[in-house]
């Protein structure tokens, strides 16, 4: 089922939450709602749901309008991020909740109901925990039991709200996977929230990068990640080394246009030589090392990040002077992108600025 | 996870400050609790077993032990339902007003029982502000037993709703919207999630609520007329007997508001150990 969000505005006490959003979610996709705390990504996503009422703007299921519709309603399914299990029902109730509030007509008969219920616990590979309570089970498993209750009403939609924030890292690197792999069988319009880029990479099909209530860009993550449509969503998607510039236009010969090359740390190249630069610290991170170099026209000490054997090639050693280069960057002039085209006609005239 | 335990080595008290401040403590509970109970007890059966009894199965006794258990009959599920109506206005919806509703609540608390049963006086006694029309309906609420209920839910009006406002606080209200985004109506809600996260907090609210309705005297003694047989609670039975210096028929009678009193403090540490047991278990998510 696909989902239509036009204009939607939310203010919150004296704060706006939402302000302006335009958002449209294909049938079958999974979408991550990808920003910093405070950016309103949960209000938006509480909003699908029908827990939220904007205070402007229409929400449309499959063309349908849906903004006035209560929570209940809308068959949605929604995984809370402190999974909101009903502590007192067995995991087996928990999931046969929804089944059981059903209205008289609609409600499935007994042997029916338990079928259902199992095979979503198989499906969440929870089967032999049917008869434990929340309290007795792992985060990683009460966060399945979340989803197959939510899954138990068979919701058109599935939102899930920083499904995997409460988790540790090697249990949220399994459940990512696994829920992927869910999403590829079962196909529901899915929506999830999070602060982790790497999370929204992983998973998504396309990524909404939110920032003060607005959607900065919408894209996949390739072109998300090779085309930020703004230095925001540039350092918000990793560590980025902002390095001052000049473009020189090849047809008028000016060269003091002031651009502002956004590096990745793995992008960036030092070389062995005079360059001005100096090696200051290396940190040694295990597949990786990373090189803090300073640079007396920069505030900020350049970060790469390399392959230990990468590194052990380039001899580099705390205290070495060296010439720093980019395999890779996008070029910013104020907040607007310097695309491809006009990159064509110009060269980048040096990383860094040597006047000045 | 364990009991938390006092025993921080650095915390603890010479043995000269702690052995005096525990048999202070030991004393003032014996010279003001124990004794008077025990003394309760000794009064009532100092004429023997068989005069004990005869007090309590006296007619006027045996109606006065009646109308106390209707009108606690009536003020405790009026007050339990309130309570959970005002926990979950207070606790689940901002709304103008909410604030005085707060502190309208605990106004029993504040005033003085006699007070309350003075304002239900004031409202529908003879010379009242409602007087006219209730005479033309012929209603009688003063020395009457309405007026007792009245004044019975007014003073013990705060127990239920006091006790559960922290605990819903606490607990959030992410599982009742699970429950809504999972297609249960309000009433299913309230039956299935609500109710059973809330059920020992609210038994314990309803056994303090019980307690007062049973021994409220103030409020009660000013509406209620003293009429014998009619609007006279337990409490006002006793005091009445007292005053016809029949000191050990009161005492009798008292001495069941005091095994009513002993049976309910069993019964609140009861539901309040069940209560913390139940609690951690909700807990573990935060």
């Amino acid at each position: 089922m696909s989902i239509e969000l036009s204009a939607i505005e939310y203010r919150y006490r004296d704060a706006t939450a939402l302000a302006g959003i335009d958002l449209a979610i294909e049938s079958g996709e999974l979408l991550a709602l990808l920003g910093p705390s405070g950016c309103g990504k949960t209000t938006l996503l509480r909003t699908i749901a029908g827990l939220e009422f904007p205070d402007r703007g229409r929400v449309r299921f499959e063309g349908r309008d849906v903004t006035a519709l209560s929570a209940r309603k809308r068959h949605v399914g929604f995984v809370f991020q402190h999974y909101a299990l009903f502590n007192h029902l067995t995991v087996f109730e928990n999931v046969a909740f929804g089944l059981r509030v059903r209205g008289w007509f609609r409600r499935p008969r007994r042997a029916e109901l338990e079928r259902a219920v199992s095979e979503l616990l198989e499906l969440v590979q929870l089967g032999e925990f049917a008869r434990r309570y929340p309290a007795q089970l792992s985060g990683g498993q009460r966060q399945r039991v979340a989803l197959a209750r939510a899954l138990a009403v068979e919701p058109q939609i599935l939102l899930l709200d920083e499904p995997f924030g409460a988790l540790d890292a090697r249990v949220r690197a399994d459940l990512r996977r696994w829920l992927r792999g869910l999403h590829d069988r079962i196909h529901v319009t899915s929506v999830f929230v999070t602060h982790d880029q790497e999370e929204a990479f992983e998973l998504a099909d396309r990524i909404a990068v939110m920032n003060k209530g607005r959607i900065e860009q919408i894209a996949d993550p390739e072109t998300l990640y090779t085309h930020p449509a703004n230095p925001f969503v540039c350092r918000f998607l990793g560590e980025v080394n902002e390095l001052p510039a000049a473009l020189h236009a090849r047809w008028t010969g000016i060269d003091d246009e002031r651009v502002v090359a956004f590096v990745r740390p793995h992008d960036l190249e030092f070389s062995a030589g005079e360059g001005g630069a100096r090696v200051e610290q290396v940190r040694d991170l295990g597949a990786n090392m990373r090189v803090e170099v300073r640079h007396p026209a920069l505030a900020q000490p350049l970060v790469a990040v390399w392959e230990r054997s990468r590194f052990a090639r380039s001899g580099l050693a705390p205290g070495r002077s060296v010439a720093v280069s980019a395999q890779r960057q996008v070029l910013f002039r104020g907040d607007a992108p310097v695309d491809a085209a006009e990159r064509a006609g110009n060269a980048l005239r040096d990383i860094l600025v040597t006047h000045g | 996870m364990s009991a938390p335990r006092l025993a921080s080595n650095a915390l603890r008290d010479p043995w000269w400050l702690r052995l005096p401040l525990l048999m202070l403590a030991l004393a003032f509970v014996a010279l003001f609790l124990v004794l008077p109970l025990l003394a309760v007890f000794g009064y009532a059966f100092e004429k023997g077993v068989d005069f004990y009894f005869a007090s309590l199965v006296d007619e006027d006794a045996r109606a006065a032990i009646r109308l106390t258990l209707l009108v606690t009959a009536i003020a405790v599920p009026a007050n339990t339902l309130f309570g959970i109506a005002a926990a979950w206005l207070i606790t689940r919806f901002s709304f103008p007003g909410r604030g005085l509703l707060l502190s309208l609540i605990d106004l029993p608390f504040a005033v003085s029982p006699v007070i309350a049963g003075l304002i239900y006086v004031l409202l529908f006694g003879a010379q009242g502000l409602f007087a006219p029309w209730l005479a033309a309906h012929d209603v009688k609420i003063i020395f009457a037993v309405p007026g007792i209920v009245l004044a019975t839910i007014f003073v013990t009006f705060p127990f239920v709703a006091r006790e559960l406002i922290p605990l819903m606080q606490a607990q959030g209200s992410e599982q009742e919207q699970a429950a809504i985004t999972l297609g249960a109506g309000g009433f299913a809600m309230f039956w299935r999630v609500v109710l059973p996260k809330i059920g020992w907090g609210l038994g314990y609210g309803v056994i303090l609520c019980n307690a007062r309705a049973i021994g409220e005297f103030g409020a009660v003694s000013v509406v209620s007329g003293h009429i014998r047989g009619l609007t006279n609670t337990m409490p006002l039975h006793v005091e009445i007997l007292y005053n016809e210096y029949q000191r050990t028929a009161a005492f009798a009678v008292a001495s069941l508001l005091a095994l009513l009193a002993l049976a309910t403090l069993a019964l609140k540490q009861l539901v309040g150990w069940r209560m913390r047991r139940a609690t951690p278990a909700d807990g573990t998510h935060a």
